[in-house]
């Protein structure tokens, strides 16, 4: 797949002529300009940014995807799913993103007090735009969704996922096309292992992680001799979540009776649970996330499988907790991120995200906020837009801006390392609004992930630059 | 076939078509004498459509099209058309196309990892669209010996039966070959014909017109698709085809063995979806699980109805429409007022399902012969109506 470097690529010939050939910048107008809304009215802006495109490519830097952005608009893709099993999630990113372009074109937020890089008046003298699409939890829509951003709306990152199959997806594309990628809530190994990619960062810890994190808690909670029975959605994600979450708790003494996969988007799971009922086991793990995990989570209550069994649920945010309601009362699991979180950025960002849209913002928004910003960030210490200059001031990066700790973007796989708040569902008449469990304890990062030639990333092989 | 068949369709050409033998033959040369016009239009059209639809000043601002979309539409415009050839020329419902579709994406991808990793060289675009298609044409050989065993609902049901077999084959028990849920990712497309990289652009004004040498090679694809469609459905043996679909018992009694017919309907069918199939692979280097899902054979018979079943470009239309809405519609924020900042409806774009079926409902109400034979008919009234030789040759 590795692609020709010298020979010109079709958009670095579009925007040669585009600068060059009168035709061409009327040309251009129309596909830079319009955005998302309906691009109807939008040919002028366009049109007069594509006089100046020269100028702001001034560095010394080549085309190379989307680089040099013509005009002085910087346009992100928000990818998110606004439809599928995942479509509560996608809703709640895309308002952290929306908040995201709001801070950094105006100011506020984490901009202003945790991200120095930052002015709060656009990136590089750019204003931020963006476009969003809808990924319907599934990679191949999610797939052409990006190539629609990538080529007719020039932007210069895409961020977005909700689901590991997608967010491989859009990464791939995204490696081809020399588009830069921020993951937002993905949780496979696989994203920065065997399907890692040069241009695409996660902050999001992983499934692997999550089982070292979840395997001293439930040992000491419930003893160190029991026997598990898993049910894990079928694709990128949930084998990689079995696969962990039978490797650390084999580890830690217990054993897995069976491990069963179920299609994602399963709405019925009674079959499954009941099988997994009569197997004797003592404790189930439903690896199901979303609302296939809120689904699952309540059938097995309304089983009254809870009453002899213990349930697991190894990664759960907000909106799922929300829509499980009590089923949650004392399952254990591990989140992105909480805002119940004692720290200064946590309070800061849960605050206004609460001004701006009256709710408590879940972990995958905190994620998508965060996400953007860093992007944002790096590209401010880089000088320029340039992905590879970009990709060098994220690798080995250290921070402890975004309300996680102390934290490493590594350069051998892109996955951050950091540490891992575990959480324990509270029960129906414990739950406020917003406040659906309670934290256990944040796994310090010192007792998590792996190096950089062992567990997912031995497998990793990230790209080239360019 | 050809000599078999010659005796065949010379046997039923006349017959089905109802009247004395000497005006079907007449017919059959006029059409064929259209044929430079069919195919030089199709491909003047493939010539500008990328320019109109992603670079044109004005037009493209207003279609807001892209490059990558406007190839995606003609792989599946190729798609449609074999599809096509089922229903609207034999009169069969195929309700698990998806298989053919998907069958060869995977194995063009599968066979261009192969090449790559085991034989050590880089498949070009032509042998993988060789490759796909190939096992496209085996796989319709065997699924329609198979479901064409029963007929009407029976027939659709068997294959769309089929068609998720192979869905589950390759979530589970194939996923260590086809990567399962995540899509099969390892697909690695050569230079077309070892020199072109695909991605690159075209050298001066043709660069311009259609972008990349992979839409030029899709559009090549299309073109000569077009033209062995035109040519099978305007020979005798095409004839038979829709002798089948207006009455399938009195062409048995005419003497024709109408299994065969069909299974060859179904074959050939089978094989324009395994060219666009691979080209779909080559085209996205990705091939998504969901290519096998049934929900592609269903896009697919919509494509072809709201177009217009039973013409040569109708479904290929319709195909155009329906990705038009699926990537374009569905990425509109707001609907605005044309040139204004007003809007008149947030989030549009989540509408993008709700609009295509009530365009879908309103086609089938009022044009049954889809948005295809509404130009038809608009044309007709306007040149005074006569063209026996029109609805000879696209319907």
């Amino acid at each position: 797949m590795a692609r020709d470097t010298d020979l010109p690529t079709r958009r670095d010939v579009l925007k040669t002529t585009g600068a060059a050939g009168a035709v061409g910048i009327a040309g251009l107008a129309g596909c830079t300009g319009g955005g998302g809304d309906s691009g109807n009215g939008s040919g002028g802006e366009g049109g007069s940014g594509n006089g100046s495109g020269g100028g702001s490519g001034s560095d010394d830097y080549p085309a190379l995807g989307n680089y040099p952005i013509e005009g002085d608009t910087a346009v992100l893709g928000f990818n998110v799913p606004q439809s599928g099993p995942y479509a509560s999630e996608g809703q709640d990113e895309l308002r952290a993103y929306e908040l995201a372009v709001k801070h950094l074109n105006n100011g506020g937020g984490w901009v202003d007090s945790q991200f120095d890089d930052l002015s709060g008046d656009g990136v590089l003298g750019m204003e931020i735009d963006y476009v969003s699409g809808d990924t319907a939890t599934d990679a191949d829509t999610a797939r052409q969704s990006a190539q629609r951003m990538i080529q007719r709306d020039n932007v210069i990152m895409i961020t977005g996922g909700s689901s590991s199959a997608t967010a491989i997806a859009m990464q791939e594309l995204c490696q081809q096309e020399k588009v830069m990628f921020m993951c937002c809530l993905t949780h496979s190994n696989d994203t920065t292992g065997k399907n890692c990619v040069r241009y695409s960062f996660r902050e999001m810890f992983n499934a692997y992680m999550t089982g070292q994190a979840l395997a001293p808690v439930v040992t000491e909670e419930y003893g160190g001799d029991n026997e598990f029975y898993q049910l894990y959605a079928d694709y990128s994600w949930g084998q990689t979540q079995q696969s962990s979450m039978q490797m650390f708790l084999e580890e830690a003494g217990w054993s897995q009776v069976e491990s069963v996969p179920t299609p994602l988007g399963t709405s019925d799971y009674s079959s499954y649970l009941s099988e997994a009922a009569n197997s004797g086991a003592d404790v189930i793990v439903l690896n199901h996330y979303g609302l296939d995990g809120a689904n699952s989570l309540s059938q097995a209550v309304d089983m009254g499988i809870d009453q002899d069994m213990e349930l697991l649920v190894p990664l759960y945010n907000r909106p799922m907790a929300e829509a499980a309601g009590g089923a949650i009362s004392g399952v254990f699991g591990t989140a992105a991120w909480d805002a119940q979180l004692d720290n200064e950025p946590s309070q800061q960002f849960t605050q206004v995200f609460n001004e701006e849209y009256e709710r408590t913002p879940s972990g995958p928004a905190q994620l998508a906020y965060a996400q953007t910003l860093q992007y944002a960030a790096a590209v401010e210490r880089a000088g320029t837009f340039y992905p590879p200059e970009v990709i060098k001031q994220l690798e080995d990066y250290e921070y402890d801006n975004i309300g996680m700790g102390q934290e490493l973007m590594r350069k051998c796989d892109h996955q951050a390392q950091r540490d891992v708040p575990v959480v324990r569902g509270l029960p129906a008449d414990q739950q406020e609004q917003g406040t659906y469990f309670e934290i256990v304890n944040v796994t310090s990062r010192d007792d998590l992930g792996y190096g950089c030639d062992e567990g997912p990333a031995a497998e990793c092989e990230l790209g080239s630059y360019e | 076939m050809s000599d078999e068949t010659q005796d065949a369709t010379a046997q039923g050409a006349a017959p089905s078509e109802g009247v004395a033998e000497k005006e079907g033959f007449a017919g059959y040369e006029l059409d064929t004498a259209r044929e430079p016009v069919v195919v030089g239009a199709t491909a003047l059209f493939v010539l500008v459509f990328p320019y109109v639809f992603a670079r044109m000043p004005v037009v493209s601002g207003i279609l807001q099209g892209y490059q990558g979309l406007a190839t995606l539409m003609l792989i599946w415009g190729i798609f449609a058309l074999g599809f096509d050839l089922l229903l609207g020329y034999t009169g069969l419902l195929s309700f698990g196309h998806a298989a053919f579709w998907g069958g060869s994406a995977y194995a063009a991808g599968v066979f261009s990892q192969f090449a790559a990793e085991s034989l050590g060289f880089e498949a070009g675009p032509v042998i993988i669209v060789v490759v796909g298609t190939l096992f496209a044409v085996l796989l319709a050989w065997g699924l329609g010996f198979l479901s064409l065993r029963r007929g009407g609902i029976y027939f659709s049901i068997l294959t769309l039966a089929f068609a998720q077999m192979m869905f589950y084959l390759s979530s589970a028990p194939l996923s260590g070959i086809t990567g399962g849920e995540n899509g099969f990712t390892a697909v690695t497309v050569g230079h077309l014909f070892g020199v072109f990289e695909l991605e690159s652009e075209l050298p001066s004004v043709l660069g311009t017109l259609m972008g990349t040498w992979l839409y030029a090679f899709v559009g090549l694809m299309t073109v000569v698709s077009v033209a062995v469609a035109y040519r099978i459905l305007n020979s005798p043996y095409g004839m038979v085809f829709r002798a089948i679909r207006e009455n399938e018992q009195r062409t048995e009694f005419v003497g024709l063995n109408v299994w065969r017919y069909k299974l060859m309907s179904f074959v050939i069918s089978g094989a324009f979806a395994g060219v666009a199939g691979s080209l779909f692979t080559i085209h996205g280097n990705y091939v998504p699980l969901q290519s096998l899902y049934w929900t592609e054979s269903g896009e697919i018979v919509i494509m072809a109805v709201l177009g217009g079943a039973g013409s040569l470009f109708g479904p290929m239309l319709g195909a155009g429409i329906y990705l038009y809405f699926e990537n374009i519609v569905s990425g509109v924020r707001d609907l605005t007022v044309p040139f204004t900042d007003i809007v008149l409806l947030q989030g549009f774009g989540e509408y993008w399902h709700l609009l295509l079926g009530v365009l879908f409902v309103l086609v089938v109400w009022f044009f049954p012969r889809g948005i295809w034979g509404l130009f038809q008919d608009l044309r007709n009234r306007v040149t005074g109506g006569d063209s026996a030789a029109e609805t000879g040759g696209e319907r």
